[in-house]
């Protein structure tokens, strides 16, 4: 269970106690000018982020924009700790796991209440997941088969009964090491109201109702969504320190930079390298810390060019992903050595590319023969690739074409480009991956899935299958590890991918505010943030 | 008056042609064309605004020509990478900066003129082709066809042209082709309703009639007869139409439904710009000022041209 | 005049349909494959011609055209594909916004429009008449995304006198009402939260409007030329009335006639513009959220937003051509073509 806590704690919290009165003046100038801003309000943290959420209730969204907020509304049964993915209890306080990994016993919290007064219990939990679980899922829950399985899978959940008030048990249909960090995730598994869900025909999307520190107020689509502070809160802990939070909507990085050193939001996500001169010059704070993602080009592997291991490999060698890296991302992106980021998998720092040697490339792609490669990949930028995909592919293309080797891009739209990976015959295209629940299987699993739509390289092997299947059932311990260690070898030697590389969690902020968090898991907590005058 | 004909979308820029006039340029099928062109040419020789217009636009199509045919007159590759020298600021050397591949912006701009005037002329040619014959179709038949061919028309005027394009555009995918094509569909009704109240006007005149009675044929006489009539007013509307296409263009590129990759399109410079307007604006000043110009010179030599043949509004 | 109004709104909702049919063909037959997105990260083949079917996205395209229009005839526009709001709700909260930025446009964008287009025409060929022309020109010119991106970096980014985006402060924000926050703001007399309003408005508004008020001010300008040279203006000249009695009361109101129809035409049209500044400035409205759902192929956000502008301009053509034949008597409707 805690095979995975890294080896220092990785993450860094934000305890920054700026000189608080020049502080003050500066802003009060700031946003003087530009009107009463909620910016100047010690008890109102405004947060800027791309986009609206596409809802708010769990079960049917699947966005990191929707996460952020929904984590701060609702709880799960286990949560994550603040700095990694190890599971502590939260509206379970305590679990048990029957030896042959099948059955989980939860004991609940008592005297927790929703935020419309609902009483939280085990009926509630049942409720919660249960309309996740086939026959009741429907087509528009992304994480629910994710999270709770598949029958024909023959994973997953079969049953869920509440034991008594206060106990849940769950049977699972198959043992999953991963199960548990599953119930910690913001997207399928926190406990929604059964009141709630009986009053707005079983979807909470436009009214959330959890037993988190916040409460849901108001969604203005496009502008922001604002949350007050849960008053009843149940756990003295989490209790919200700042009364309202208010999760504000600018799609332009730009503007979102603009809006933090114009005094009109507190913290801002979704920048890159560029802007962050111009937030720090303007008296902001950068807070920066590895995410959970890999940014990877895959080689089509059932590609009349890349089915052939050594073509890869050269291919590979004409890449310099350090140089590519750093040009393209700054200081805020990590060359990737192996899939999974080495904080999330320590085991990996013995895993090796292939190395880069232009000269090889040259003779050996030469040799095969290989002139031209059609390339497919997206244009928007990803939460794992802040430049956007069709900068990354041309700047290969400049790498490929100093060996002589001329490549083809397709930039599509991401929507288009969604349908394109599982139809257009490409030789390498462009993915990438932001990890769910820090379970290595999450990442490992991709290159054993049957969906092309996931398996972009379309590896199929069936060593590597049996690993991955070996590691779902192993509990979490050295023998585990040490499967994915394997396997992250087997894809390096084979060059499947090549990993390029793991963002950083880049948010800018005011020095005013401090102690909130952001979870490797790409949400933000924002109970225990505070902002002084 | 023809009251759908009030309903065109973009009255880009015309001073007169406000539907409720009578077409400006009526019927002068008396004069030779010669003597026509040369009173045209005199006109707009006068015309300051527009014979500068006309040089900016010499110099424009002279830069697209020679960076197609020698492009190593182009002071860098406008394609080549060099990740190391990713936004530097302007300087001697790269006299308006380098973007976020390092690519030198000044080659880039340079080269971006075939993409921004090619797409100008041919989303315009393809309108002007598709618009002029649907509008003298329904304007010389009349009745059941006039009504169909108009009616869509209408629908399509209906729909906000830049919502119809990104559809386009999201439907056909990226690239130069498909931006031709998808700006050059939404601005057919415009055409098709000027060609078509201008050819209700003429077509009643005596020496239509004259040709029917000789026995001419319908096209005979649209070709003969009617169009060299409309001409002048389809001109002023084509040249107006260009700078309105390089807009539209930019706009799809800055939304990032313009071209292919490493292909350079202003407005898709424009649009990665604009994550860098603090940390690197010239990354977007530029393209602007460079999309600015060429529109603005479109636009003076529509008006020059409007003026010139224009009897009414050259007196002004 | 009524039979005429009745046949011009007959005419109307066919164009509508026709419209619906141009949505719908892009949309539905040429456009990629919402599965993927609606269903996100995990989805499988599996699940993603479960989702086609139940959306019913499988059946023959007739079928699905006729689904659709039944809906719609029922007033049922269908949900979101990704958001799985109804449509209308979805437009209903963000519509408001586009409606309020569009009209303060075309108010700053005719008030500077008809006051520069009259001064050039009463000043022809003089400084101020050059400039204001050159103004014209070079506001036709701009793209407007650019034109905003300078805005935000002069006002906001470098001067920090005017917020860089949005509607208003999230703390201000006025509930309820109209949706338009300028009247929401005045009526419940909440000035402090109307001055944030409008600091937030003028920035979009301006570069919303640029186009419109060169379109504005060329056609005043032209227009008033013409009835400036006109008899009736001639004679009040004749007859010793002092010019600015002649251009206020004669000429203005005659060139006003073709004005008016300009004007009624560029509403339409803002709204088109506004998908760029609405992107520009994060201006909560429909036309950046259209975009976004085009991309997303989500068919039926798309359907209904078109459909609603299209049912606006097809309204405000049918007022223009209204007052115009109000305006002018000499306008007959018995030669009316089909």
């Amino acid at each position: 269970m805690d095979s995975l806590k890294p080896v220092v704690s990785r993450r860094k919290f934000v305890e920054i106690f700026g000189a608080v009165s020049a502080m003050g003046a500066t802003s009060m100038f700031v946003s003087g000018c530009g009107s009463t801003s909620s910016g100047s309000a010690t008890d109102t943290i405004t947060f800027g982020q791309g986009a609206d959420p596409r809802g708010l209730d769990p079960a049917y969204v699947d966005d990191g924009e929707s996460a952020k907020i929904m984590c701060n509304i609702y709880e799960t049964l286990l949560c994550y700790d603040k700095s990694s993915c190890d599971i502590k209890p939260c509206l379970a306080k305590e679990y048990k796991i029957s030896d042959d990994g099948l059955t989980y016993t939860l004991t609940l919290e008592q005297g927790v209440k929703f935020h419309d007064g609902t009483d939280f219990n085990a009926a509630a939990v049942k409720k919660s997941i249960e309309r996740q679980l086939e026959p009741n899922r429907n087509d528009d829950m992304p994480y629910a088969s994710f999270v709770f399985g598949t029958a024909s899978k023959g994973d997953g959940v079969k049953t869920v009964e509440a034991t008594d008030d206060h106990t849940v048990t769950i049977t699972l249909a198959a043992a999953s090491t991963p199960f548990l960090k599953n119930l910690a995730m913001v997207l399928a598994s926190p406990i929604v109201s059964p009141t709630a869900l009986d009053k707005n025909n079983g979807n909470l999307n436009e009214a959330p109702c959890g037993t988190g520190p916040y409460s849901f107020v108001s969604w203005s689509k496009g502008q922001n969504v604002v949350l007050k502070a849960n008053d009843s809160y149940w756990n003295s802990d989490k209790k919200a320190k700042t009364k309202n939070v208010i999760f504000k909507f600018i799609s332009e990085n730009a503007s979102r930079v603009t809006a933090l050193n114009n005094g009109e939001c507190d913290i801002i996500d979704g920048i890159d390298d560029t802007v962050v001169d111009t937030i720090k010059n303007a008296g902001n704070s950068l807070f920066d810390e590895d995410g959970m993602n890999i940014n990877y080009m895959a080689y089509n592997t059932t590609s009349s060019i890349f089915s052939d291991v050594n073509a890869r490999r050269a291919f590979s060698k004409a890449v310099d992903v350090a140089t590519l890296v750093k040009s393209l991302y700054g200081d805020y992106a990590s060359a990737a050595t192996s899939v999974m980021p080495l904080w999330m998998a320590p085991y990996d720092k013995d895993v090796a590319q292939v190395a880069y040697d232009a000269d090889a490339a040259k003779k050996e792609l030469a040799a095969l023969n290989i002139t031209q490669v059609k390339c497919i990949t997206y244009s928007n930028p990803r939460p794992y690739n802040t430049k956007g995909g069709q900068v990354l592919a041309e700047a290969i293309q400049g790498m490929l074409d100093k060996v002589g080797v001329k490549v083809n891009i397709d930039t599509y739209d991401w929507t288009t480009y969604k349908t394109k990976v599982q139809t257009e015959a490409y030789d390498i295209c462009f993915y990438g991956w932001t990890g769910d629940n820090g379970d290595p299987d999450n990442f490992m699993n991709l290159l054993a899935d049957s969906n092309v739509s996931m398996n972009v390289a379309r590896y199929d092997n069936s060593a590597y299958k049996a690993l991955i299947a070996e590691g779902l059932a192993t509990p979490e311990g050295d023998a585990r590890n040490d499967i994915y260690l394997q396997c992250e070898k087997m894809v390096a030697d084979q060059a499947v991918w090549l990993p390029i590389s793991h963002s950083k969690d880049l948010a800018g902020y005011n020095p005013k505010v401090k102690d909130f968090v952001i979870h490797p898991t790409g949400v933000v907590w924002l109970w225990g943030a505070t902002k002084s005058a | 008056m023809a009251s759908a004909d009030i309903a065109q979308k973009r009255p880009a820029v015309p001073s007169s042609p406000e539907p409720s006039t009578p077409p400006e340029s009526g019927p002068k099928a008396a004069e030779k064309p010669e003597s026509l062109f040369l009173e045209f040419w005199y006109s707009l020789k006068g015309n300051k605004a527009a014979m500068v217009s006309l040089v900016v636009i010499g110099i424009l199509v002279l830069i697209a020509i020679l960076t197609a045919i020698v492009p190593g007159i182009l002071p860098y590759d406008p394609y080549a990478q060099d990740l190391s020298a990713s936004f530097q600021p302007p300087s001697a050397a790269h006299w308006f900066g380098t973007d976020q591949q390092g690519r030198d912006i000044f080659s880039r701009i340079l080269i971006g003129t075939q993409v921004s005037l090619s797409v100008g002329l041919l989303a315009v040619a393809i309108s002007l082709a598709v618009g002029v014959t649907l509008g003298a179709i329904a304007g010389y038949k009349g009745g059941a066809i006039d009504t169909v061919i108009m009616r869509i028309m209408d629908m399509m005027l209906a729909i906000p042209s830049i919502l119809l394009a990104i559809a386009f555009m999201a439907a056909l995918g990226k690239g130069v082709d498909k931006a031709v094509i998808a700006i050059g569909l939404v601005s057919i009704p415009e055409y098709a309703r000027i060609v078509r109240s201008q050819i209700l006007s003429v077509k009643e005149n005596d020496y239509v009639a004259a040709a029917r009675v000789i026995g001419d044929s319908d096209a005979k006489i649209i070709f003969r007869h009617v169009l060299p009539n409309v001409l002048p007013s389809i001109i002023v509307r084509a040249t107006l139409g260009i700078s309105g296409a390089i807009l539209d263009a930019a706009a799809l590129g800055f939304l990032g439904l313009g071209v292919q990759p490493p292909q350079a399109e202003w407005g898709d410079m424009l649009g990665r710009g604009r994550n860098y307007i603090f940390s690197a604006p010239y990354t977007m000043i530029f393209p602007g000022l460079a999309i600015t110009i060429t529109v603005l010179a479109f636009n003076l030599l529509g008006d020059g041209i409007r003026d010139a043949v224009d009897p009414k509004s050259r007196r002004r | 005049m009524s039979k005429y109004i009745v046949k011009r709104i007959a005419q109307s909702l066919l164009v509508l349909l026709g419209v619906s049919i141009i949505v719908f063909l892009i949309m539905r037959v040429f456009s990629p494959d919402p599965a993927p997105v609606v269903l996100g990260e995990h989805a499988t083949e599996d699940s993603m011609k479960a989702w086609r079917d139940a959306n019913g996205l499988n059946d023959p395209i007739p079928v699905q055209y006729w689904t659709f229009l039944t809906g719609a005839l029922r007033g049922d526009l269908g949900t979101s594909y990704y958001t799985h709001s109804t449509v209308a709700s979805e437009i209903a909260s963000r519509f408001p916004a586009t409606i309020e930025l569009a009209l303060v446009a075309i108010i700053i964008a005719s008030a500077a429009g008809i006051a520069l287009g009259v001064v050039s025409a009463v000043h022809k060929g003089t400084a101020i008449d050059a400039t204001s022309m050159v103004l014209a020109l070079v506001g036709v010119s701009m793209p407007i995304f650019w034109l905003g991106i300078l805005l935000i970096i002069l006002f906001a980014g470098m001067w920090h006198i005017l917020p860089s985006g949005g509607r208003v402060d999230p703390l201000l924000q006025p509930t309820g009402g109209s949706g338009l926050y300028i009247i929401d703001t005045l009526f419940s007399g909440n000035f402090a939260a109307l001055g944030n309003v409008l600091q937030h408005l003028i920035l979009p508004a301006l570069a919303l409007s640029m186009y419109s008020m060169a379109i504005i001010t060329r056609m005043t300008r032209s227009s008033m030329l013409d009835t400036l040279n006109e008899d009736y203006v001639r004679t009040a000249r004749a007859k010793g009335l002092r010019e600015k009695k002649v251009t206020k009361h004669h000429a203005l109101r005659n060139a006003m006639l073709p004005v008016t129809t300009v004007i009624g035409l560029q509403l339409g049209s803002l709204l088109g513009g506004a998908v760029l500044t609405e992107t520009v400035f994060a201006w909560p409205g429909i036309g950046k959220f259209t975009v976004e759902c085009i991309l997303k192929s989500d068919f039926p956000v798309v359907q209904g937003v078109v459909l609603l502008i299209g049912v606006i301009f097809v309204v405000i053509n049918l007022v223009v051509d209204i007052i115009y034949a109000y305006l002018d008597p000499r306008i007959k409707y018995s030669k009316e073509e089909a």
